[in-house]
């Protein structure tokens, strides 16, 4: 439903985190393993916030772009679904659901700028419509995207910790460079971003939540899963991950047709 | 949903599984088609169930799959309502990139109704169909307003009713090309351009309103139930098309001399309205203080049915009646009750209505071309499926506030602000020394991981798109 996300295409969706780092059978023959396999993911998650801040389209349009990016390769292999093509089609099929539309040309226009010499990152608009298209058949056409944006202010004003705001913010985008989004609830994964946000900020919300009654356990895990993240990955959020680590990985991928 | 990888050269597999009939509409944005669902065991007498197919053209060069359809997909794929046309399938034609809707087939409308006892019979609808058919469409209102989507383009044509069969007299509201979620717009509503067929339209649209609501929807309900009433369009203004959103004087003209003018008494944030500020000459210059709708309806001013109407018609939108408190509306509990089947003769024995089926145009293809193939015999396709996992609901929700009933305001205002904060990010920060357990409490999992199969999109009822009717 459109308002309540327990009756949502999104919550019937909610996916088993072992399934989605299933590397998909035809990118596992290439060679690439379930570690690489996150690895481009994060890769084009910066490069779909990377060009969005060119086109200049709210937050949630992005959020909903890497939603869909994330959901396609749970179904479908990076060897037939060129991520280079499909995160920015992601980015205009999104920015027409959220009734930002950004018209594919511009698009095309800002990956040049922005990829000029590598020819692997450049479209055509052509590409970009018949990728669209296939990207509708790719989510079963389910377009309906929640997101713990909403549901963070609206706790975070709960919790009279609206101070918090910013740095919750920045926590909850940054969930995107990870599968967060498909595996929990959105409000779970602002509950999370707000324990983070509460603990290294040292603010006292251990009775804030125990009147939430929420599974803590769950929360916490999240909050684990969002802090090795950043342990692990320690991504200059300017530049994302670096050309050195990436390109090999990504040679992996089939070249253009 | 369909495959939509090409069959023969031009052919998409997916035709395969329908047996075209012809074409009965159009509209802007493409054709819509009459089908038949092969049934999946073929027997000699056995036919599938009728679906109507509608079909969208690639918007302008290079802007891919048009807003419109976009915005239906998107909406029907999440709602399930009796009172709501049910979309049963999309599928995609790669070869020559058009999209195809498949809805549920429904034989009647709101407009042929009432063409048809307007023009044929010359007589009124028989007040026990008059009240179903405004309750089913309260009813599938309300769903939709309590799920945040206004339908922003109600008109009679746009409201189906279901032909003989299990659903018969059942009403499906159609054609969500316009409709949006507006629990929190990224852009003004208005932004879209202009919306409501402008006889439907409500005043504080009409007066240049930017930030409307689910009201607009009620107004369109209120001109409907006047016209199941009186067989007329109650307010048929004369639209002004010289600059692409002029202002509907002559609409306004209509309402005011039936309804009165409005006043800032009555109706405090009219002063706000763009076209009352700027043109007081025109809208205020004519007086006209002799309401006169219950002449115009034939009810009498103290009917009950009479005081739904004008809580539908109340000029204020934050005064207007909702589709709720509508629904408990004391017309609705006196006789006739409204009833599921609204095309039931009002009295047993008496004749059923026999209304007009659809005309088709059965020499029109898939392509819009004239030139239509014998189909294809059946050879044992399998009906379409939803194949997408779902997941049991959780019974119980940890807490209600953070999930339905969100605040409208939060959201627009305070995110531009945090767009800048958000390339911050939060990498290279040093977790070392959260007070944290890996896995505390053991890896319970929020959900249940069963699955099965996807029941949102099964075939069971009928509905069809409505569309400008072109013949």
């Amino acid at each position: 439903m459109a308002a309540n996300f327990w009756t949502s295409s999104h919550c019937k969706q909610l996916l088993d985190p072992d399934d989605v780092d299933l590397v998909p059978a035809a990118d596992r023959e290439r060679g690439i393993t379930p570690e690489e396999f996150r690895l481009i993911k994060i890769h084009m998650s910066f490069h779909i916030w990377r060009l969005a801040q060119q086109v200049k389209v709210r937050q949630r349009v992005i959020a909903t772009a890497v939603t869909y990016f994330r959901r396609v390769y749970t179904r479908k292999s990076m060897s037939d679904y060129d991520p280079r093509l499909v995160a920015p089609t992601c980015l205009y099929l999104a920015s027409k659901v959220e009734e930002s539309t950004v018209q594919a040309r511009l698009l095309v226009f800002y990956i040049k700028k922005m990829c000029g010499s590598d020819d692997k990152y450049r479209f055509e608009i052509k590409d970009i419509l018949e990728m669209e298209m296939k990207l509708l058949e790719a989510l079963d056409y389910y377009l309906v995207v929640f997101h713990p944006y909403r549901p963070l202010l609206q706790l975070l004003q709960d919790a009279g910790i609206t101070d918090l705001t910013q740095f919750a913010w920045g926590l909850v985008n940054d969930t995107y460079k990870m599968d967060l989004i498909l595996i929990y609830p959105p409000y779970m994964i602002a509950l999370a971003c707000i324990y983070i946000a509460s603990v290294l900020k040292d603010k006292d919300t251990t009775a804030w939540f125990e009147e939430l009654r929420v599974d803590m356990n769950i929360v916490k895990n999240i909050s684990m899963e969002i802090l090795d993240f950043y342990d692990t990955y320690k991504i200059d959020p300017q530049r994302g991950i670096p050309e050195d680590k990436i390109s090999s990985v990504m040679n992996k991928l089939p070249a253009k047709a | 949903m369909g495959d939509g990888r090409a069959g023969g050269a031009n052919r998409p597999a997916w035709l395969q599984q329908y047996e075209l009939i012809g074409k009965i509409g159009e509209g802007t944005y493409g054709l819509v088609f009459l089908a038949r669902l092969k049934p999946s065991h073929p027997a000699p007498g056995r036919r599938g169930p009728p679906i109507a197919i509608k079909k969208f053209k690639q918007s302008k060069e290079g802007d891919g799959v048009s807003p419109t359809a976009i915005r239906e997909i998107m909406l029907l794929r999440e709602i399930n309502h009796e009172n709501v046309v049910k979309l049963v399938n999309v599928h995609i034609n790669h070869a020559d990139m058009s999209l195809y809707l498949a809805f549920d087939y429904a034989e009647h409308d709101l407009y042929e109704i009432i063409r048809h006892h307007r023009e044929k019979l010359s007589s009124s609808i028989n007040p026990y169909t008059v009240k179903s058919l405004l309750w089913q469409l309260l009813n599938g209102l309300n769903y939709l307003h309590s799920n945040w989507i206004i339908h922003r383009d109600l008109k009679p044509s746009n409201i189906l009713v279901m032909g003989e069969g299990d659903e018969h007299g059942i009403i499906k509201i159609a054609d969500f090309g316009l409709a949006r979620i507006y629990q929190a717009p990224l852009k003004p509503l208005c932004d879209n351009g202009v919306v409501v067929t402008i006889w439907y339209r409500a005043p504080e649209l009409l007066l240049g309103g930017k930030h409307y609501t689910s009201a607009v929807d009620m107004w369109a309900v209120g001109c409907i139930f006047a016209e199941l009433l009186t067989l007329k369009p109650l307010f048929q203004g004369v639209e002004a098309k010289n600059t692409p959103n002029p202002f509907q004087l002559d609409q306004l003209d209509k309402i005011f001399k039936v309804l009165g003018h409005p006043t800032v008494e009555k109706w405090p944030t009219l002063a706000n309205l763009p076209w009352w500020q700027n043109d007081q000459q025109h809208i205020q210059g004519h007086k006209y203080d002799n309401p006169g709708l219950h002449n115009i309806v034939h009810l009498p001013p103290k009917s009950p049915a009479f005081d739904l109407l004008s809580k539908m018609l109340e000029y204020d939108p934050r005064k207007r009646i909702t589709a709720a408190q509508a629904l408990e509306h004391e017309y609705f509990r006196m006789e006739p009750l409204p009833g599921r089947n609204a095309l039931l003769p009002s009295q047993p024995g008496e004749k059923i209505v026999p209304y007009p089926v659809r005309p088709v145009d059965t020499t029109t293809d898939f392509e819009g071309t004239t030139s239509l193939q014998p189909t294809q015999p059946p050879s044992g396709n399998a009906p379409p499926g939803g194949q997408s996992v779902a997941r049991p609901m959780p019974r119980q929700m940890p807490q209600q506030p953070m999930v339905g009933g969100m605040p409208r305001v939060a959201a627009g205002a305070n995110m531009a602000a945090f767009n800048a904060a958000s390339q911050a990010g939060m990498a290279g920060l040093n977790p070392g020394n959260i007070p944290m357990q890996r896995g505390a409490g053991g890896q319970s999992h929020p959900h249940q991981l069963r699955r099965k199969a996807d029941q949102g999109m099964g075939m069971q009822n009928p509905g069809y798109p409505q569309q400008k009717r072109r013949f």
